[in-house]
């Protein structure tokens, strides 16, 4: 009897054992660190934290498209190999993998946005109507940047092709429910006017312009760039400020060259901190006043855009300048002497555009800078030479933003990976091929070309955009006002 | 009528049986090879008769057989012996090798062994003797050359790097093709790419296989996949390397003590600049010393190997310093009970300089033409880029430290005489830490920051830590009846594989330091991988008549990688092999003079790739943002990823002529990748992240064959031959819809998987000359596949009265294409337009016409050359003394002026795919000359 027991405990004490052992032995059990959808829906303040991250791939969106629309545009040339091929000479390579990227992150914005809107904000008991305005906002904003760069992109997940223009409308619809659930944000009210603007819808624009003035005369949005953060988070995308890098970073490697015309607004963005890349500034006050002197100047009101300019010539004033240290990077590394890099460098018939980078500090706005002078607006005229000026101003105030690829009426195709792999879309619908309006394409190798004779100072552009622009101006792609 | 015949008959039956049976009696015994040790399996047939046997696990035989009578005894690999049946019941015999015998083996892996002639799968083996010879310490170096069917191609010459291993083609685009290792029955890490954390060197990494412990190896075998690596499970596809080390032997223990010197120098043979072996070249010295102890007896048997080994390089700022020891043992406990056990440590610590891939690699920067024509630079111009990179490369601090353990334990037991267990348990644990210091004195001199720059400097330290516990347990069964044998193997295996990496990064800081609290700026990542893998397999191998055998089985295989919604997955195989020389009718008749060996054999077998753990997940991201945390979607996971099923089938045939001494070994296979793992691009619609999906095929063909020839073979003089010429067709047959996608090298020229090209094919834009002798530019166009369809070793070995011994070993490949990505960046520099067509230049982007980068990635080169002098016992008390020297690498023929081998920058992602397909930015493998002096107790 007593072995029994014996043998009953022994077995009993082993069969515990067995169980709480279970962990020990088990080959199997593998965990994986990174977060599952149960740890990110329906905690606490988990809204504000998937905001920060919408945020964080608005940036991504601007890493992607700056490099394509700067170069697609005449503001900057790639003498290197490192950064997109194609555009430079308005290529749309189907197979570019950065037209690609480009797109996925604009889509990526927006099912962030919607994923917010429907998912996180809900289950979140921190949820308020300024986070759900801004997921409203973002949204609105993924749906601008496929109306601004694309003659129609998809809205949904290998989804039909949707036009421009609608997406214009949606983004305006979007940017209304955000103003609605919070009326005092800047940024809502000049992302609407520029929906506006590229619509041509004048009155709605200046409105929107006002209203975003209205809050505050002098203001500026920024997409900030965290500079240590781990790039690959998501996958494909880098933390940091991918124009900075070209424009800067990458200092002996020449990559992007702007035209000698803009070479004192270049490097727009350069070291900042060590934790923190230079912001972009995207949608600023300088925005809405240009918008409205393009529309006092569509309407033969020229003191009223005078005012405007002068307003903005102002502000400019008081916008940053840094100093920067640009002799490490130069002008021309690989080949000296290709380009302007003197003072005494006369473009187009213009002196004082050009800077000496090798001798000390030099100065560079950081948000805004312009040539124009408070002379240049008292001459002021509504015609084509008024015009001219209005748009060589909104190039330089918007270099290394994106926008002149837009003003010159460019837009981008979506990918082979789209056309491929979604039923809606076959190849040769709208939006799978290049669309450039044809006063461009006749001059596109053009672009950034440029004669320069180091040794009498003379550079001169091939072509003159702005005139082009303003001459075609009754043209659908350009010069929404006209 | 019946009934009546049959009690006729009885008695007479009964009385013919009694007769027979008085004249037999029962013969036993113990078969030995020629080192006195058991062998098993075999086979002992009394001369005319039907009846035969087969030796047990310790080589006993019982045999009824009549006084008079003849046992021959056969066993491939040994020479024949037959004894006639005296009056003594018990015959043991020492068998001798037979070295004109094709290469037998017992091949390890599941279960106690299988007669390698049993086998339909084609196995390459390399042993003690041939390794010990060979100079290099890493494992892949070992097999170049030397391994017939495998493609084995050094991507650089920087201490530890990578090696791109193939054998029959690219089988996957999610992984590398980097066999698993096994040691002693214990898988081992075989990372042989970057780290995901890893130091961004540009390209050049410290692979694992770089302190694979070689020390102290009886024998390495290659098996190449398909069905014979179906019983392994989980990764298996790409083949296994199996090593298995020495555990010593009974009998008078020895000793050895071996000193190995060598001087190191770089190739100049591919560089385009003199100027650039100038600035950076010069010959370093090699010192190694081996220790190594050996012995036992009938009951217990050791071995014990140690090593230490520096260098400093070819490249005036590396170094590489190993220090080894391994040790086996050998302990029979009871008649039925045996424990094998080995134990390894490896440290490996080298430096690397930078390369390809970052703008400030001095090698790349000099051949790429970054600094123009450095042949047309005055000689103080050059002097003062000299200085500067002399500069660069004294600040150079780029590091990596690994240690290894890997142990194994073996435990045998015989249950009955017929049916043996076998059970296996080891890890293998590698710790490595690299550490990359760019001081403010680095980054001055590179030029990214200016001079009196005293607080930018930057450290990054990425610790991996790689564990591996293998175990495996199974039961041998082995049957004999007069006309059938039979091997039952029933087991089953886990191993459990986990990752873990860390990094920090400090910014900010000053020089002198490597402590990371003193940078002002510290982050830090992790990243984990986690598998565990475990199945159940059995194979049954039924021999017929002792000349056929057929195989069966399969496993059943489960790993932690796989989505919710799969079940494990069976992969089935079957064999079948005939040695039809082997029949009694065909010995004995004239054919088997000229024609002494013939065997066919086919078979069938499924083996499998998984996904990088974790990517079956759906999964979210959390990164820090100024400050804040920031959410983002990450993977957006695959509940039905399974692993991708590798089905070969293979023919294969086997011919001996004039006694064997000339062999040949032919073989067709056909492997198609099915549910192949692909990670298209998403249409950016989604927004998402790409997935890895099972969606495609590949499908890789080819032959295989092998020509060993013993040109002579007389007391005195030995040399043999053995050459080898493989090929493959690569096709990647479906991509489930998806569009091309890039998984190497770049937009404008990338290395891609396409619907009906080579895996990881080079394309880009093609410009050809048109009729009217103007050039249309063709995007996408296809520049060739990278993988050399056409490949082979050859190895040459002679030996004089085991006095001299000298050998050489050689591979070559053609028929691929590769880019001379340094010709390109020079061509991009405006200095070097070699080839390309006049009215080309300058008319567009070289983008427009990358065909003119593109060459053929043949090449021939020597390995090695070596010779050693056996002294024998003249220094006594020494019982030999050897004296050795060998070249490695001493001859290179290309297709091209750069060294198709050189493709540093090849592989992307952890143990992703590498094409190989870029020539870029990294120094080739260096000549090596090394003498050896080895003292033997």
């Amino acid at each position: 009897m007593k072995k029994i027991v014996l043998i009953t405990v022994a077995a009993l004490s082993l069969l515990n054992c067995t169980n709480d052992f279970s962990s020990v032995v088990d080959f199997t059990d593998v965990e994986n660190p990174t977060l599952s959808e149960q740890s990110v829906v329906g905690k606490p303040n988990s809204s504000a934290v998937w905001l920060n991250g919408i945020k964080r791939n608005n940036g991504f969106v601007f890493n992607e498209f700056l490099i394509l629309a700067e170069l697609g545009s005449d503001n900057y040339v790639n003498t290197e190999t490192f950064f997109n091929q194609f555009l430079d000479n308005l290529e749309f390579q189907p197979a570019d993998p950065d037209l690609r990227d480009a797109t996925r992150e604009v889509a990526r914005l927006r099912e962030m946005a919607i994923f917010g809107l429907e998912t996180v904000g809900p289950a979140d008991s921190e949820y308020t109507t300024a986070i759900e305005a801004e997921y409203n906002f973002y949204l609105g904003m993924a749906y601008l940047y496929s109306a601004m760069y694309f003659p129609a992109l998809p809205q949904e997940p290998r989804g039909p092709m949707v036009a421009s223009a609608q997406h214009y409308q949606d983004a305006i619809a979007q940017f209304d429910v955000a103003i609605g659930l919070n009326a005092s944000e800047t940024k809502y009210h000049l992302a609407k006017a520029r929906a506006n603007y590229y619509t041509g819808n004048k009155a709605a624009a200046v409105a929107s312009a006002n209203d975003a003035l209205a809050i505050d005369r002098a203001f500026d949005n920024m997409v900030r760039y965290d500079a240590v953060a781990p790039d690959g988070v998501p996958d494909g995308t880098q933390s940091s400020n991918r124009f900075e890098d070209a424009l800067y970073e990458r200092s002996t490697f020449d990559d992007l060259q702007p035209l000698p015309t803009l070479d004192f607004l270049d490097p727009k963005y350069s070291y900042f901190t060590d934790e923190e890349d230079a912001p972009v500034h995207y949608l600023k006050a300088e925005e809405a006043l240009l918008i409205l002197a393009e529309a006092n100047l569509a309407d033969s009101n020229v003191p009223a855009a005078q005012a405007n300019l002068t307003e903005l010539l102002e502000l400019i004033g008081t916008r940053e300048v840094r100093a920067i240290n640009d002799d490490i990077e130069g002008r021309t590394e690989d080949n000296p002497g290709s380009r302007p890099d003197s003072t005494i460098v006369v473009v187009n018939g213009r002196s004082g555009l050009v800077l000496n980078r090798h001798s000390g500090l030099i100065y560079i706005p950081s948000v805004s800078g312009t040539s124009l002078t408070a002379s240049d607006i008292a001459g002021l005229t509504a015609d084509d030479a008024g015009l001219e000026l209005l748009y060589r101003t909104r190039q330089e105030v918007f270099i290394a933003e994106g926008l002149r690829f837009v003003d010159m009426g460019l837009k981008l195709i979506v990918d082979e990976n789209e056309v491929l792999q979604n039923e809606n879309i076959s190849a040769g619908d709208l939006g799978t091929v290049a669309l450039i309006p044809p006063f461009i394409d006749a001059i596109k190798t053009q672009l950034d070309a440029i004669t320069y004779d180091a040794g009498t100072g003379v550079a001169t552009t091939a072509v003159n955009v702005n005139e082009i622009l303003v001459a075609n101006k009754s043209s659908e792609f350009v010069l929404p006002f006209h | 009528m019946k009934t009546k015949l049959m009690w006729i008959a009885a008695p007479f039956l009964v009385l013919c049986m009694s007769f027979s049976f008085g004249q037999e009696k029962t013969v036993t015994g113990n078969v030995t090879d020629q080192n006195d040790l058991p062998l098993p399996g075999v086979s002992i047939v009394v001369v005319g008769t039907t009846n035969g046997t087969q030796t047990d696990f310790d080589g006993n035989y019982v045999i009824a057989a009549s006084e008079g009578q003849v046992l021959r005894f056969s066993y491939l690999g040994q020479k024949t012996v037959q004894r006639t049946i005296g009056a003594s019941s018990t015959i043991d015999v020492q068998m001798e090798d037979d070295a004109q015998a094709l290469a037998e083996v017992i091949v390890t892996g599941q279960g106690s062994g299988i007669a390698k002639r049993k086998l339909s799968t084609t196995v390459d083996v390399l042993d003690s003797e041939e390794i010990d010879r060979l100079p290099s310490n890493q494992i892949d170096q070992m097999l170049q050359a030397t391994a017939p069917s495998a493609q084995i191609r050094m991507s650089s010459g920087q201490p530890g790097t990578a090696s791109i291993i193939r054998t029959r083609g690219p089988i996957s685009a999610a992984t590398s093709s980097t066999p698993v290792v096994i040691v002693d029955g214990v898988r081992v890490d075989n990372l042989n790419s970057n780290p995901s954390l890893g130091l961004d060197t540009g390209g050049a990494n410290v692979s694992a296989l770089a302190d694979i412990p070689v020390e102290s190896i009886e024998r390495i075998e290659y098996i190449k996949g398909g069905a014979a690596t179906t019983l392994y499970g989980a990764d298996a596809a790409n083949g296994v390397i199996q090593i298995i080390t020495k555990k010593g032997k009974a009998g008078r223990s020895t000793a050895f003590f071996e000193s190995r010197l060598g001087v190191i120098k770089a190739t100049t043979d591919f560089l385009k600049y003199d100027r650039t072996a100038e600035a950076l070249f010069a010959p370093g010295f090699s010192q190694e010393y081996r220790v190594g102890f050996s012995g036992g007896s009938e009951k217990v048997s050791y071995n014990f190997g140690g090593s230490l080994y520096k260098d400093d390089g070819f490249n005036k700022l590396n170094e590489q310093v190993r220090r080894t020891f391994t040790f086996g043992y050998n302990a029979n406990v009871t008649d039925n009970f045996k424990y094998q056990g080995s134990f390894s440590f490896v440290s490996f610590d080298s430096n690397l300089d930078y390369n390809a891939n970052v703008n400030f690699s001095r090698f790349s920067n000099f051949e790429g033409g970054s600094y123009g024509d450095l042949n047309a630079m005055t000689d103080a111009e050059w002097a003062a880029v000299r200085a500067n990179s002399d500069e660069v490369g004294s600040l150079v601090d780029i590091t990596s430290r690994t240690s290894r353990f890997t142990g194994s334990n073996k435990f045998i037991y015989d249950i009955t005489s017929s049916i043996q267990a076998n059970a296996t348990v080891g890890i293998d644990y590698r710790t490595t830490t690299q550490e990359n210091l760019q001081s403010n004195a680095f980054l001055v001199a590179i030029g990214a920051e200016n001079p009196g720059t005293s607080n930018k400097a930057e450290l990054a330290r990425v610790i991996r830590n790689n564990f591996v516990v293998t175990g495996d347990l199974n039961l041998t069964h082995r049957a004999e009846t007069d006309n059938f044998s039979f091997v039952t193997i029933l087991g089953g295996q886990f191993f459990r594989t986990t990752d873990r990496q860390n990094r920090l990064d400090g910014s900010g800081g000053s020089d002198g330091t490597r402590r990371i609290n003193f940078f002002p700026t510290q982050t830090a990542s992790d990243y984990v991988l986690e598998n565990a893998n475990y199945g159940l397999y059995f194979l049954e191998n039924v021999g017929l008549f002792d000349v056929a055998f057929l195989e069966f089985g399969g496993r059943l295989d489960r790993n932690t990688s796989a989505g919710s919604n799969t079940s494990p997955l069976l992969l089935p195989k079957v064999g079948l092999t005939y040695n039809i020389s082997d029949h009694d009718f065909y010995r004995d008749s004239g054919i088997s003079d000229i024609i002494s060996t013939v065997r066919v054999r086919g078979n069938y077998g499924e083996a499998t790739n998984f996904a990088r753990p974790f990517s079956q997940d759906k999964t979210f991201e959390l990164s820090p943002v100024l400050g804040q945390n920031a959410f983002s979607f990450a993977n957006p996971g695959n509940d039905d990823l399974i692993s991708e099923t590798v089905k070969t089938t293979e023919f294969g045939v086997e011919l001996g002529f004039f006694g064997n001494r000339l062999n040949f070994s032919g073989t067709r296979y056909k492997a198609i990748t099915e549910d192949a793992l692909f990670t298209p691009v998403k249409p950016p619609s989604e927004g998402s992240q790409n997935q890895i999906y099972n969606l495609g095929e590949v499908e890789n063909k080819g032959w295989e064959f092998e020509m060993r020839a013993f040109v002579l073979q007389t007391p005195e003089h030995q040399l043999d031959l053995t050459v080898s010429y493989n090929t493959n067709e690569n096709n990647v047959v479906d991509t489930g819809g998806a569009a091309p996608f890039v998984v190497g090298g770049f937009n404008v020229l990338g290395s891609v998987v396409a619907e009906g090209q080579s895996l990881g094919y080079l394309r880009g834009t093609a410009a050809i000359r048109q009729d009217d002798g103007s050039y249309s530019f063709e995007t996408n166009s296809s520049l060739g596949k990278t993988f050399a369809p056409k490949f082979g070793t050859i190895n040459l070995n002679y030996s004089y009265k085991d006095k001299v011994n000298f050998f050489v070993s050689g591979d070559y490949q053609y028929g691929g294409q590769i880019t001379d990505l340094s010709f390109l960046l020079r061509h991009l520099s405006g200095i070097d337009n070699t080839g390309i067509p006049e009215d080309l230049v300058g008319t567009t982007s070289p983008f427009n016409y990358v065909n003119y980068f593109v060459f053929d990635n043949d090449f021939f080169k020597i390995r090695n050359i070596g010779a050693t002098y056996n002294f024998g016992d003249v220094l006594k008390p020494f019982s030999s003394v050897k004296f050795g020297v060998t070249v490695t690498n001493p001859f290179n023929w290309t297709a091209g002026d750069f060294d198709p081998e050189a493709t540093g920058s090849g592989i992307g992602a952890q143990n992703g795919f590498a094409s190989g397909g870029f020539a870029y930015g990294t120094e080739s493998a260096p000549r090596i000359f090394m003498s050896s002096l080895r003292f033997q107790f």
